[in-house]
């Protein structure tokens, strides 16, 4: 019994100390974000201190503000356009990298430097690429002959936005492919064999084999790939910095801006909380099936 | 995964070949714009912004590089992310393997708890965590110092270790360590001597995943370190943008050498970054 104790102790021991950790760095935060949010703290009352408590105050005035509706349509927008693109081509990466060929092993682990790189780096060089005159995106299309004149990407709302979400997918696929492709390799070679045997042609086998035998894995990659990119920042940031008048920006920097460009520091709190919930949600699927999956 | 591949029919060799030209043109396509960043760090500054764009540098030059290698801010912002990406990574390191070993040797109450922690972890914006932390950071006088940032970044890595982490120190059977205890080993010195050891593949691939999140890392150290001369790489993109204007080669050759260290890591080790990510599938 006393060995038992002891134990646990040593266990408690190894793991407080992050867990203490991550209490005071994000617990803290938290507890102190909604705080914030429900009061009327910026740069003048935060000096003096007079700040008081206004309810759901700033959450009112938000919902109320064309802004940030606009804001919150453009994270939608951003989302669900990335996660359409970035799946279906990184799912298509996956088929055709699990096929048994050469170089299938080495040229899909080189696809992958595109997620390790620097967001930043990555929204830098959409920038340039993007550049209306000297950029290589309207060069290419001119070439090819599906421009007749130069496209005006980053100056021009909509045009804009496709451009964040096509650098966003160039990150996102190999993020796509890589989960999609441990779920592929896990189907055993045998099940295929007696689908062929039974008659099954290369779409049934896609169908009613591969589909339902991945789909754990697209139900992950579907739910982690919604909150990464919800919850996006740096690419915006640095590419557009959330223009032309707001039609690139989304809640992660928009949130940013009220804080530290206004010094709206309730309110940015408060948007905040807005992206945090969203993101709770779609978690909250997310955590139960890990749960499922670790019993 | 390891087994040779042989094809002994010819057409199961055409075929092969066929497979391997399409993987190629992917590639190729697919990286292009990793070949850009390059193609434009070499490039004249009358090439880079000229009306007609070149696929190659026409005049190749290597003064974008020596402009920016000359530069005192740049060598500064070069420390700066070099220093807070190891600390970021040190701090992660002592509290991730640690609490991933207390996680998977140690049955303890409320476990499920801990880890539903670490993963809703894994959802919070940074967004969300700026404005609460850097209050904070002002009031512990932390701001333009490389803790605050690597403090935060931490909190991402964290939990990414103790979520790959866990597994690996499962599976190592427990006659390893008991049998370090019998030769005397106390709990923390048959941790680092034994169990590390014997995790080397994970310990490399979460080692480098925390440094890379930690010399990725943009929001953090630009909100806490207001100074420039404490920002990192990331973090000073949009001054050098300023500073060179439209010297695209410049402020490519900027990004090419952030993005250097990614490359080398990756050509090294990508075994273990690959492994890392599918396991831990998350990235923050």
């Amino acid at each position: 019994m006393k060995n038992a104790t002891r134990r646990k102790l040593e266990g408690y021991m190894f793991i407080l100390p992050a867990f203490i950790y991550i209490l005071v760095i994000l617990g803290y935060p938290l507890i102190y974000n909604i705080v914030l949010s429900l009061r009327n703290v910026n740069v003048k009352t935060f000096a003096s201190g007079a700040d008081v408590f206004v309810g759901l105050e700033n959450f009112k005035t938000l919902f109320a503000d064309p802004t940030f509706r606009k804001v919150f349509k453009n994270t939608l927008v951003f989302t669900f356009g990335c996660l359409f693109f970035q799946f279906t081509i990184g799912f298509i990466f996956a088929l055709f990298f699990s096929q048994k060929f050469t170089l299938a092993g080495p040229i899909r682990g080189l696809v992958l430097v595109a997620y390790m790189m620097p967001m930043s780096v990555t929204a830098l060089l959409g920038k340039n690429m993007f550049d209306v005159s000297s950029g290589v995106i309207n060069d290419l299309l001119m070439k090819l002959h599906l421009i007749q004149q130069p496209v005006e990407w980053l100056l021009k709302g909509n045009t804009a936005m496709g451009a964040v979400i096509f650098m966003n997918c160039w990150v996102g696929i190999p993020f796509n492919m890589l989960l999609l492709t441990s779920g592929l390799t896990g189907i055993s070679t045998d099940i295929y064999e007696s689908a062929e045997v039974d008659g099954a042609n290369k779409w049934e086998k896609f169908i009613y084999i591969t589909l339902p035998l991945v789909r754990p894995a697209i139900v992950a990659v579907l739910m982690l790939g919604f909150i990464y990119t919800f919850k996006a920042f740096d690419l915006q940031f640095v590419m557009t910095s959330g223009g032309p008048l707001n039609a690139t920006d989304v809640l992660g920097t928009y949130a940013y801006q009220l804080s530290f460009t206004q010094y709206e520091f309730s309110k940015g709190s408060a948007a905040a909380i807005i992206l945090f919930c969203c993101l709770f949600i779609v978690g909250l699927f997310y955590l139960r099936m890990i749960a499922k999956e670790d019993d | 995964m390891k087994e040779k591949i042989r094809f002994q029919s010819p057409k199961e060799r055409r075929k092969n070949i066929i497979l391997c030209l399409i993987a190629l043109a992917l590639a190729i396509a697919f990286l292009f714009p990793l070949y850009w960043i390059l193609c434009m760090s070499f490039k004249t500054d009358s090439e880079s912004f000229g009306k007609i764009v070149t696929y190659y540098p026409h005049n190749f030059t290597v003064q974008p590089w020596i402009d920016n290698f000359k530069d005192k801010d740049f060598i500064a912002s070069l420390k700066n992310s070099t220093c807070i990406a190891l600390l970021s990574m040190c701090i992660s390191m002592v509290l991730g393997v640690t609490a991933a070993y207390g996680m998977g040797r140690y049955k303890v109450p409320g476990s499920k708890g801990f880890m539903l922690s670490f993963l809703v972890t894994q959802m919070l914006p940074a967004s969300l965590m700026l404005t609460p932390m850097y209050l904070i950071f002002s009031k512990l006088h932390l701001l333009g110092t490389y803790i605050g940032p690597a403090l935060a970044i931490a909190s991402g890595s964290v939990p990414f270790i103790v979520v790959t982490l866990r597994p690996y120190f499962k599976n190592v059977p427990t006659a390893l360590d008991d049998a370090a205890r019998i030769d005397g080993c106390n709990v923390l010195q048959s941790f680092v001597r034994i169990m590390i050891p014997a995790i080397k593949t994970g310990i490399i691939t979460v080692l480098v995943i925390s440094f890379l999140n930690g010399w990725n890392d943009l929001a953090y150290s630009m909100t806490f370190n207001v100074k420039p001369e404490m920002r990192p790489l990331t973090a000073n993109i949009y001054r050098f943008q300023n500073k060179y204007g439209t010297r695209w080669n410049c402020i490519m050759a900027y990004g090419a050498i952030l993005v250097l260290p990614v490359i080398i890591l990756f050509v090294f080790l990508q075994k273990y970054i690959v492994s890392g990510m599918t396991a831990g599938a998350v990235k923050e």
